[in-house]
Parts: structure tokens; sequence; C-alpha cells
């Protein structure tokens, strides 16, 4: 049995990228792809505790579900704002879309 | 053998994750993201958590990744290839790069499990039973999120009448 | 009890569960019947009061003596005087944003029925934030919120800054929904536990400067940062209040914040009451950051959108003071000061709705001159909401701000309280600069104010709750001071 320190490595490497994505990336799906990976990286996180820890209660797992769930719900609204605003504007590129300064 | 396996996979996931948010075309970083959803599956498998598996391919490859590809279908011209990333590119991946070390740190140094992990149960009827006893208050509450998110979608993305 | 459930436990929740009925039928109303607008507004407005009296009535055992908090559920909902306390002024800040949209929705051309349904399912998520006895309830409160809000704010759907603060809000939103849930699934490693009791009870039994620990608590802080827009995480903020349609606005920055606070203490009080040393230092700088930047950069704005914006981030750093402060007298000035800051936030978006007709968009610190000699009565309302932001006598904000400056002295953080003084003052500049527009400035041709009812109503009950409070403090003092118990050891 590989030790939980491994999934947990590549949680936070997953994270990490994700995070890059989301700092570099101009087009906002793939921002929102982004965002997807950082999700994917808590839930490995969630679900190699839930497989490892003693007495487990499989909470983990359940809050992975949740997170899929939700995550779904975000893309979706996202992909609407994003066709709602590509209809205003003809691009995606956040930075492109900047009618009003900081 | 498990460490083989895990590895294999960790390696797979990880590069096309890279290639999500590193290739210049939008359409080769969502194809790739296909992979990488796939690879975590696979992670969850070896965590002896098959439904989850299954729900991640579904969901993820099967709904948001098609959703994602419609999206870039409807908002981007195929033809045109701009720069998609920002200026920022060297710090952002030190940032990024930063914060990683210090998760993996904290993740190491902080996390001790000790002993072995428990023996591999079948979860999905555990997991079914817990969504219906303690966890029935979220698992009520997200159908009304999901209720407002798929009718905000619609408006959101509706024409309008002229 | 873990792995049961008990049918009867719903009756616990049953305030939720009828607003979340309300809103269903609202919701099938608006493809059912889309021209009988007044019944979803009535059915609105009656749901959300419904709901109060619920509430009030599940209080009322808690709040006599030898009266305890009920958890139900597996411990996923608590009912204590906390929860009880916050959906209050969820449903005040609801109640006054209905008010506020009744006429405003049909001059910006949104659609009646799937706004309120919306809106009210926000408010089902707030709830349940308030009353989360563990991460995953908290955390899908707070999701059906968010995802809720970013809906709303592009609910003008041909006004290219609606859609642009919807994309901003829901990127950042959805980033900061990844920290939180980082910090998490961290939490729940070292516990094994997602209930904030047992939680709490884990971490008293570990080594509290655990790397792992620790960077649980700043993911958690950043993350809830970015949902109350705490600097240096408040970028998008403005630009989300200044896009959004106006009532949205008002929502996001009274109820929305209000329910990140709520997060935020549950979360901190509750689940980490141990490493309350380390948090305290880290939310002492970031308070001193949050109210110096708010204030000095809202002398810069010239859309008073903006302008109460930036003054919002502010007030999060006047509550992050009594959060710091801690003990019952820091957290419940925290308290008082959330209802306090519903009032009169509320009450002046609903001074820039008043202003919005056909052709005056009356968002702009100058669409306010020359209200003084025009409109009196409106003017006077508004020098209340101003006044009371500033925190001068005998407004409801003086009270506030009174609290928990002494709360922050008593508990020895005279520096931090010199900080927030400066910064009062620095914040007298600009509120006064709008009431000196009303007075001195010239009003232009032909100036009209909206004639609904409803948001005349809405602004008098914000004057009268920012003035009730103000001459009145003890009761609601002491409503307060009752709500922390339970929460606090």
């Amino acid at each position: 049995m590989i030790p939980v320190s491994y999934y947990l490595v590549l949680g936070a490497v997953l994270f990490g990228i994700g995070m890059f994505g989301v700092l570099t990336r101009r087009n906002a799906i793939a921002i929102l792809m982004a965002v997807e990976l950082m999700l994917n990286a808590v839930n490995v996180n969630f679900i190699a505790f839930s497989r490892y820890l003693p007495n487990s209660t499989l909470d983990g797992q359940v809050f992975a579900i949740f997170v899929i769930a939700v995550a779904a719900a975000e893309a979706a609204v996202g992909l609407a704002i994003v066709l709602g605003l590509y209809r205003n504007f003809h691009t995606v590129n956040v930075d492109e879309i900047n009618l009003m300064k900081w | 053998m498990q460490a083989v396996f895990f590895f294999v996979v960790a390696a797979f996931t990880v590069a096309t994750a890279l290639l999500v948010v590193t290739r210049p075309n939008i359409v080769h970083s969502a194809v790739a993201l296909i992979f990488s959803f796939c690879g975590v599956a696979g992670i969850y498998v070896l965590l002896d958590a098959e439904f989850l598996g299954a729900v991640q391919v579904l969901i993820y490859v099967g709904g948001i990744t098609i959703l994602l590809l419609f999206a870039i279908m409807l908002t981007t011209r195929i033809a045109t290839r701009v720069d998609v990333f920002n200026e920022q590119m060297g710090l952002s991946a030190l940032i990024a790069g930063g914060i990683t070390a210090i998760l993996v740190y904290a993740s190491l140094t902080g996390i001790q499990i000790a002993g072995e992990a428990p023996a591999p149960v079948e979860t999905t009827p555990a997991l079914g039973r817990l969504l219906m006893t303690t966890h029935v208050l979220p698992f009520e509450l997200i159908s009304i999120l999901l209720l407002a998110a798929m009718v905000g979608a619609i408006i959101l993305a509706r024409r309008e009448k002229e | 009890m873990p792995g049961t459930y008990n049918p009867a436990d719903v009756l616990q929740a049953l305030p939720e569960v009828f607003l979340a009925s309300v809103a269903l039928i609202v919701l099938v109303l608006s493809f059912a019947a889309p021209a009988r607008r007044g019944w979803m507004e009535t059915l609105s407005i009656g749901g959300v009061v419904g709901t109060g009296v619920l509430l009030v009535w599940a209080a009322v055992p808690l709040f006599q003596p030898g009266g305890s908090p009920v958890s139900v559920f597996s411990g996923s909902y608590l009912v204590d005087k906390f929860a009880i306390f916050f959906k209050v002024v969820f449903l005040i800040a609801t109640l006054l944003v209905i008010l506020m949209s009744i006429d405003y929705l049909p001059l910006v051309g949104v659609p009646v029925g799937e706004f309120y349904a919306i809106l009210l399912f926000s408010t089902v998520g707030m709830m349940f934030i308030a009353s989360g006895g563990n991460l995953l309830t908290l955390y899908i409160g707070l999701e059906t919120m968010s995802i809720s809000i970013y809906i709303l704010c592009g609910f003008l759907k041909r006004d290219q800054k609606s859609n642009e603060a919807a994309l901003k809000y829901l990127l950042m939103g959805a980033f900061s929904s990844g920290v939180i849930l980082y910090g998490i699934s961290l939490l729940y490693g070292l516990t094994g536990a997602l209930g904030f009791e047992e939680i709490a009870a884990t971490l008293a039994t570990i080594d509290l400067s655990n790397p792992a620990l620790l960077l649980a608590m700043v993911m958690l802080t950043a993350g809830f940062g970015f949902k109350i827009a705490i600097v240096p995480f408040h970028m998008y903020l403005p630009d989300v209040y200044e896009g959004a349609p106006t009532a949205v606005t008002a929502f996001l920055a009274v109820a929305s914040e209000a329910a990140g606070v709520a997060a935020l203490l549950r979360v901190f009080l509750g689940a980490m009451p141990h490493i309350q040393v380390d948090w305290t230092v880290l939310f002492w700088i970031l308070a001193a950051l949050t109210m110096t930047i708010g204030n000095v950069v809202a002398m810069a704005q010239r859309n008073i959108k903006r302008m109460l914006a930036y003054s919002s981030i502010a007030h999060i750093g006047y509550v992050l003071i009594g959060f710091v402060a801690g003990a019952k007298l820091g957290i419940s000035a925290v308290l008082f000061y959330v209802l306090v800051y519903a009032f009169m936030t509320a009450g002046a978006f609903a001074m820039v709705i008043l202003l919005q007709t056909e052709t005056v968009k009356g968002d702009l610190i100058e669409d306010f001159a020359g209200l003084g000699q025009v409109k009196p009565i409106a003017a006077a309302a508004m020098v209340i909401f101003l006044l009371s932001l500033t925190g001068i006598p005998p407004t409801a904000g003086f009270v506030g701000k009174f609290y928990l400056f002494s709360a922050a002295i008593s508990a020895g953080y005279v520096w931090l309280t010199l900080i927030a003084v400066i910064n009062t003052a620095i914040s007298l500049f600009y509120y006064m600069r709008v009431a000196m527009v009303m007075y001195m400035g010239e009003a232009p041709e032909g100036l009209a104010l909206s004639s609904s009812r409803p948001l005349h109503a809405a602004v008098a009950f914000a004057v009268l709750g920012t003035l009730g409070i103000g001459i009145f403090p003890q009761w609601f003092l002491k409503i307060a001071q009752a709500s922390v118990f339970g929460l606090l050891p």
C-alpha cells in the first residue's frame, strides 16, 4: 500500500497547475477549465483522506460528490454568462472586457 | 505494483493538466482536460472509490467538458489564433510554483496518518446510505442550488426577443 | 446518531423549507402566469415576512432562561441564537431589496418572477450558512448563495457592465471556492471530521504549530477574504458593485456580506478556537489594511455605487476589529454592527435607485446635485444614512462603532482603534461630499425621483432602523449579546 503523502503531493501539484492557469489565461473559458483542475485537486485530497484516515467515515467521499455537483452547476452558469458576454463584446478574453477601471 | 500504477496515472494526469494550462489553442486545452479528468478518475479507482471514479467520468468527462467544448465552438473563431496568455507569465509561474511548494511541504510535514489504512470496503451502498441519512440536509439543499443554476443558465443564455 | 434520519428534524428547519417552497411557487408562476406581476411580488414579500414569523416563533424558547441550542440532522443543522440573529438580518435585507426592486425591475427590463425566485433561493442558502453545523452544510449554503448572486448580477443582459460584473464575480467566486475547499480538505485530513464541534475537539489534542493546520487557516482566511472582500482580495468588488443591477448591488452589499461574516465566525470560532492567537495577528493586519485602503480609495470615486463599494470594504475592516478583539464583547459588537450596517447601506442604495428614472441613471455623485433644495425629505433621508455610515450620533452607525472600538480598547488593541478613528475621520470627507453636493449643488432642470411607493417604504424602513437603533441601542445590543452564547465557550 503506497503512503497517503503520494496522493497529497499529486493534489498539491494539480492545485498549483490550476492556479497557474487562472493567473495566466486570458480566455474566460480557459480560466474556468483551470478552476476545474483546482477542484479536482481538492477532490483527490478528500478521497485520499477518506481512504487512509483511521476509522474513516466516508465523509470525504461525500464531500467530493458535492464538490462535483457544485462544479457542474458553476460551469453551466459560467458558460451561460460567457455566451451572453460574447453576444455583447464579441470576445471572451477577460483583459479586453474592461469597461470599468479598478 | 500499485506504486507503479500510481506513478503512471499521476504522471499522465499532471502532464495533461500542464497541457491544459499551457496550450495556446483552447480546443487543444479542452481535449487535454478530458484526459486529465480521466487520469483523476483512475486515481479514485486506485483509492477504492469506484463510485467516485464513475461519477467523475460521467459528470466531468461526459458533462462539463462537452459543455466547455460547446461554449468554445460558439464563442471562438477557430481560424483566429491569438496569444492566450497575459503578460505576467513569469510572475504567475513563480507564484503558483511557490504556493505548490508550500502546499507540498505542509502536506508532507503536517499530515501524519499513522498505521496501515483500513481494509477496503464496498463504498457505494454506504455512500448512498450516508446521503440519505447523515448528509440528507445538504443533499436537499443542493437540489435548490442546481435548480437555481439551471433556471439562471437558461435566462442568461437565452436570446432576448427584439 | 450517525447514520440515522429522524423525519421530525424537518420541523426545526421549517423557516427554510417554507421560504424555499414560496420561491418555487414564484418560479412556477413566472412561466405559468407571467403577466401576474403583483402576485409574485406579494407572494415574495409574504414569504419573507412569513419566514420571519416562523423564525421568531422558533426563537422564543431559545431566548427564555434555560433555552438551549438544538442540533438536528446528525449535527448538520444548528438552531441557536446566533443562527436566528443572522437569519433575521438576512430576511430584513431581502425584504428591503424586494421593496426596492418592485418598480426598479420593469424600469430596467429584468424578468420579474425569475428574479424573485433566485433572490429567495439565495436567501435560503444564506440561512443554511448561519445554521450550518458542519463544513459541508456551510459550503453548500455558501455556494447556493453565491451561484444565485452570479446569476442576478448578469440579469441586465444588454448591459455590457452587467455582463462583465457577472463574469468577474463568477471567476473570482469559483477561484475562492477552490481555495476554501483546499483549506477544508486539510482540516478534514487533520481531524477526520467535518462537524465544527468534532474538529475543535480534535484540534485541542494536536500540536498547534502543525504546518498543515496553519496552512488550512491561511487558505480559509484567503478564501473567505475573497468572499467578503478583505484587502488585498477586494479588487473585483467595485466592478461587480458598479455593473450589477442596483437592487442586486444592495443585496450583495448587505445580505451577502453578512452571510460571509456569519460563515467566518462559525468556522473560526466554532472549529478553530484553539489557534485564536494565530488568526488574531493575521486579522489585525487585514483589518488595518482593509479599512485604510477602502476609505482612501473611496475618496477618489465619482460613481456613487463604486464609492459605496469601497465604503463597504472599509466597513468590513471595522467589523474585523470586533473579530480581532474577540470574546463576548467583541463578537457581540460584530453582530450589532452587521445589523446596523444592513439598514444604513440598504438605505443608501435605495436612494440610488430612487434617483434612477427613464432618462437619468442616477449612479453618479453629481446626480444628487440640488436634491436638498428640490426634494428636502429625500435629501434628509440620505443625510441620515451618510451620518450613520460616518458614525455620527444620534444614528445607529455611531453606536455600532462605539461598541466595536470600546471592545477593541478593553481587549488592549489601542493602536488598531487609533487607526480606525483616523479612518473614520477620512471617511467624513467623502460621505459629506455627497451631502455638500445635495445642498450646495445646482439641481438640473426637471429633477424627478422615482414615484415608487414600495421604494419609499424601503427608504422609510431603513431610516426607521438607522434612527431607531441609534436612539434605543440597549435593546438591540442585549439581543446581540445573547446571540453569541453557544458560539463562545
